[in-house]
């Protein structure tokens, strides 16, 4: 195993992953207050957060119907807990337990 | 600048719970799937100090076994990475102007790290602090969780299918709690369609097709916003 290597990787994707994070505030950096910045900001996060939560099914990777119906439930069950109680803890555990037990216990 | 206050922290330590329930599960899982190449375990956690994204660290798995250069490896970060890019342009005026900390907060932008940001109202900008505690906070979850999982592989194997759910409800929480704070809902539909659009087109590429989509409604929303206005 080369060491060397490895961290030669992580020092490349450690700096691309820096140039992304830091590239809108470098080039932004003059721009103050702007009312399209606080448009983005506004509208964006709810957004990208519908298009994580898609990637986050795909990255499921559903080939069966019974992995289809087991993701279908889990995903209502965090939905009605965290109407109900709204506790961030308890939603994401009680769902991930269902599909866990879905997947181990039931082999779906 | 404020003195540093016990209920900042205790604030971020709160906020954060729910990423560490992420996080650690999810780190664990890439420790495993690191052992399966063979460095020592410690590399794990490391990747975690100096990476810090959790879909370029599962990628990396791939990319170091098949050898890839140092070139290679940093263009298939950056295009992976390249949603961060927009998440900057919404905290762009909450982060403070200058200093080690604005390098810091940057740096430790995820995905989890911008949606807990995001939902604070915006009067939180000035509180500089909490914000290097949340994201802190979050990164030393990711570290362990890299840590747990490879150092716990490394001595016996067990069962973790099935945890990768515990992404999507921490997405979807906090989707539920963005949705619950804001007026313009119908933006919801729209990125809904986006992300069907780009998986439909663009599988491969989809994170960055889909928010390249949201982007262009956005930026047409806010022109027609100035032109009513």
């Amino acid at each position: 195993m080369d060491n060397v290597y490895l961290l030669g990787i992580f020092a490349a994707m450690s700096a691309a992953t820096m140039l992304t994070r830091s590239l809108p505030f470098v080039a932004l950096a003059k721009v103050k207050n702007h009312s399209a910045l606080d448009q983005f900001g506004r509208l964006l996060p709810p957004m990208i957060m519908v298009v994580l939560v898609c990637f986050g099914l795909v990255s499921l990777e559903i080939e069966s119907i019974d992995r289809g119906g087991l993701s279908a439930l889990s995903f209502v069950v965090v939905i009605v807990l965290h109407a109900y109680f709204r506790n961030p803890l308890l939603s994401i555990l009680v769902g991930t337990g269902v599909y866990v037990i879905g997947i181990q216990g039931f082999g779906l | 600048m404020t003195h540093p206050t016990a209920s900042d922290f205790w604030e971020a330590l709160r906020d954060s719970a729910p990423v560490m329930f992420g996080y650690i599960p999810l780190g664990m899982a890439f420790g495993v799937l690191f052992q399966s190449l063979g460095y020592h375990w410690l590399f794990a956690p490391l990747a975690g100090v100096i990476i810090y994204a959790g879909s370029a660290q599962f990628m990396s798995v791939g990319l170091l076994a098949t050898g890839v250069s140092y070139t290679e490896a940093f263009i298939a970060t950056l295009l992976l990475n390249s949603r961060h890019v927009f998440y900057g342009l919404s905290v762009l005026n909450r982060y403070p102007k200058q200093g080690l900390a604005r390098w810091y907060l940057i740096f430790g932008l995820t995905d989890e790290t911008y949606s807990l940001i995001t939902a604070k109202p915006p009067e939180f900008s000035k509180n500089s602090r909490y914000f290097v505690y949340l994201t802190g906070l979050n990164h030393s979850y990711w570290v362990i969780g890299c840590g747990l999982g490879a150092s716990l592989q490394s001595f016996f194997a067990f069962d973790s299918r099935g945890f990768e759910f515990a992404l999507v409800a921490l997405f979807l929480v906090l989707l539920i709690e963005q949705v619950r704070t804001m007026k313009e809902r119908w933006v919801i539909v729209f990125a809904v369609c986006a992300s069907i659009l780009a998986y439909v087109l663009i599988p491969n590429q989809f994170l960055l097709a889909a928010i390249g989509l949201c982007l262009i409604v956005v930026i047409v929303g806010a022109r027609r916003g100035e032109v009513d206005g």
